[in-house]
C-alpha cells in the first residue's frame, strides 16, 4: 500500500515537472491572455467593495503602470512631433499627459462596476504589435474596445486603446499636431500643466 | 464611449439640413488649401497625409498600395513604428474650411447640452428606472428599420438586409413592439449599424469637409445627404401635427442622453481641445463605419485563435 502511495507521489511529481518543462513556451504569454489578465485584475479591483475609493485608485495605478506602456503611449500620442520634444521635455511629457488621462477616465472607470467584459480575439498588426479585441457589456449596449499590445521586456503592453472605434492615441495625435502647429514644444507643456492642475481642483 | 451625444438629434434642424443638405461631395479645388493646412501632423511627417484631397485619403483606406512607404522615396524612413501611420492607413483626417463657423456651433451645441438637454435628461433619469429607459431606446432603435433595411439594399448587402430584418420580425413580436431586444440573443443576428451616409461613403463618396449642423452635431455634406434620407426613412418623421413629431423626437433624444450622461463630460474631460478632439473622434468613427462596409465584409477569426 505504501509503494502505491509513494509511487503515486513520485508520478504527481513527474507529470508536474513534465507539465512545466512542456509549458515552458507559455512563458511568452499571448496578447490576448495579457490583455485577459490585466482587465482581469482591474476588474477585481473595481468589484471589490470593502475598498474606499482612493485605495481603488492606488490599486488601479499600480496595475496601469503594468499593463501601459507609458513612454510608448506618448511616443504614438505625439507621431513625429516626439522628435521636436528635447529629452527634457519629452520626460516631462510623458508623466503629465499620464496624468491628464488618469484624472480622466479614473471617475469613469469606477463608475463601472457590473459590465462583463468579453474578450475576442487578436489581430496580428505587425510582428511586435498585436491588436486585441474585446467588448463590455452593459445594460444598454455592448462597446467595442481594442488594446493595441507592443513587445518589450518579453511581455505585451498596451500602448493604445481603441474605444469604439476610436483610437485614442490618433485622437491626440491630432490634438497635438494642432496644438504644436501653432505653438512652441514648451506652449504645449504648460497647456498640459495647466490642465492637470485644473483637473486637480 | 459615445463621444458625441448631439449627432442624432434631428429636431426641426432637418428643415435647415435639407436647404443645404445635396452639395458636392466631391471637395472641390478650393477645400484643398485648408484641407492640408489643418492636416495634424507637422509637414515633415504628413507625407501620406497631404493627399491632394480629403477623398483620396479616404480611397487609401482601400488601397494601401497607394500610401506604401516604398513609393515615397524623398521621406527617409525612420524605424520607429510609432511615427508611421498605422499600415491600414486608417488615420482619419477631414477638411475643415469652415473652421470659424465650427468652432462656434461647438460651443452652441456645448451649452445645449449643458443647458438644456442634460437638466432635463437627468431629471427624466431619476424618475425613470433604468430597464424602462434601456425598452424605449430599443423601442426607437427597431423603428428605424426602414433606414438600416434600405441602407442594407443600396450597398447590395443582402445577408445585411436577412439579419436586420429577422431582427426586426422577432422584436417586433416577441421583443414586444421593439421594447425587448430577444433577437441580440442569437450569435447570428447582432445589429448591423447602417446607414445611408456610410453607403454613400462605401461607393467611394468622400466625406467633403467638416460642418457642425446646430443640435445634430459634427456632420459633413455626404453625411448631411444620408441624413436627409435617414430622415424619410424614419417612420416617426411622419407625425402629424408637426410638434407631436417634435415631442416624439424630443422625447427619444432625452431617453437615449439619460443613457450616456457622463460620457460627453469625460470625453472633454480627457481632451486638450475638445474641438479638435471631438472632429478627429467624428472623422476616425465615421471612417471606420464605412471601412467596414468596404473591406472583408464579416471578418471571422482566423484559424487556430479561439474565440472567446
Amino acid at each position: 500500500m505504501k509503494s502505491i502511495k509513494a509511487m503515486k507521489r513520485r508520478m504527481v511529481g513527474l507529470s508536474l515537472l513534465l507539465l512545466a518543462l512542456f509549458s515552458a513556451p507559455a512563458w511568452a504569454a499571448t496578447p490576448l491572455d495579457t490583455v485577459k489578465s490585466d482587465v482581469n485584475q482591474v476588474l477585481e479591483v473595481l468589484r471589490n467593495k470593502s475598498l474606499k475609493e482612493e485605495a481603488k485608485k492606488e490599486k488601479l495605478r499600480a496595475i496601469y503602470k503594468e499593463m501601459f506602456n507609458q513612454v510608448e503611449l506618448s511616443k504614438w500620442s505625439l507621431g513625429g512631433n516626439w522628435g521636436k520634444l528635447s529629452e527634457a521635455q519629452q520626460q516631462e511629457f510623458v508623466p503629465l499627459f499620464q496624468q491628464v488621462l488618469e484624472k480622466a477616465y479614473a471617475d469613469k472607470l469606477l463608475a463601472y462596476t457590473n459590465e462583463k467584459v468579453l474578450f475576442d480575439r487578436e489581430i496580428k498588426i505587425t510582428d511586435t504589435r498585436v491588436e486585441v479585441k474585446t467588448r463590455i457589456v452593459t445594460a444598454s449596449k455592448e462597446i467595442p474596445i481594442n488594446y493595441r499590445v507592443l513587445q518589450g521586456g518579453g511581455t505585451w503592453k498596451v500602448y493604445d486603446v481603441v474605444i469604439e472605434n476610436v483610437s485614442l492615441v490618433q485622437n491626440y495625435r491630432s490634438q497635438f499636431g494642432d496644438i504644436l502647429s501653432k505653438n512652441t514644444p514648451e506652449q504645449l507643456l504648460e497647456t498640459l500643466r495647466k490642465k492637470v492642475k485644473d483637473q486637480k481642483s | 464611449m459615445k463621444p458625441f451625444p448631439f449627432v442624432v438629434v434631428l429636431w426641426a434642424l432637418v428643415a435647415v439640413g435639407c436647404a443645404h443638405g445635396p452639395q458636392s461631395a466631391a471637395p472641390s479645388a478650393h477645400f484643398d488649401q485648408p484641407a492640408q493646412a489643418m492636416t495634424i501632423v507637422p509637414a515633415s511627417y504628413t507625407v501620406k497625409e497631404t493627399a491632394p484631397s480629403p477623398q483620396v485619403a479616404q480611397n487609401n483606406a482601400t488601397t494601401p498600395g497607394a500610401a506604401a512607404p516604398g513609393v515615397l522615396p524623398t521621406e527617409p524612413r525612420e524605424d520607429t513604428d510609432f511615427m508611421a501611420e498605422t499600415p491600414s492607413a486608417e488615420t482619419a483626417t477631414i477638411a475643415d474650411p469652415l473652421e470659424p463657423y465650427n468652432r462656434a456651433m461647438f460651443i452652441f451645441n456645448d451649452r445645449m447640452y449643458f443647458w438644456l438637454l442634460k437638466p432635463v435628461a437627468q431629471g427624466y433619469k431619476a424618475v425613470i428606472p433604468e430597464p424602462a429607459r434601456v425598452s424605449v431606446n430599443n423601442f426607437f432603435y427597431n423603428l428605424r428599420y426602414p433606414v438600416r433595411a434600405v441602407s442594407c439594399l443600396f450597398q447590395l448587402d443582402f445577408p445585411c438586409f436577412a439579419i436586420v430584418s429577422a431582427r426586426f420580425v422577432i422584436n417586433t413580436t416577441l421583443g414586444i413592439a421593439g421594447l425587448f431586444d430577444p433577437a441580440s440573443s442569437d450569435p447570428n443576428l447582432q445589429k448591423h449599424d447602417v446607414d445611408l451616409g456610410q453607403t454613400l461613403g462605401k461607393y467611394g463618396v468622400g466625406q467633403g469637409f467638416y460642418l457642425i449642423w446646430p443640435v445634430i452635431g459634427p456632420s459633413s455634406p455626404r453625411d448631411t445627404v444620408g441624413l436627409v434620407g435617414d430622415f424619410f426613412l424614419y417612420p416617426v418623421s411622419y407625425l402629424d401635427p408637426w410638434y407631436v413629431w417634435l415631442a416624439v423626437r424630443g422625447y427619444q433624444e432625452i431617453n437615449a442622453t439619460s443613457l450616456v450622461i457622463g460620457d460627453y463630460e469625460a470625453f472633454k474631460e480627457a481632451a486638450i481641445d475638445p474641438y479638435v478632439s471631438m472632429r478627429n473622434a467624428w472623422a476616425q468613427y465615421r471612417q471606420k463605419r464605412v471601412e467596414e462596409r468596404r473591406g472583408a465584409e464579416q471578418p471571422e477569426a482566423p484559424p487556430g485563435v479561439p474565440r472567446y
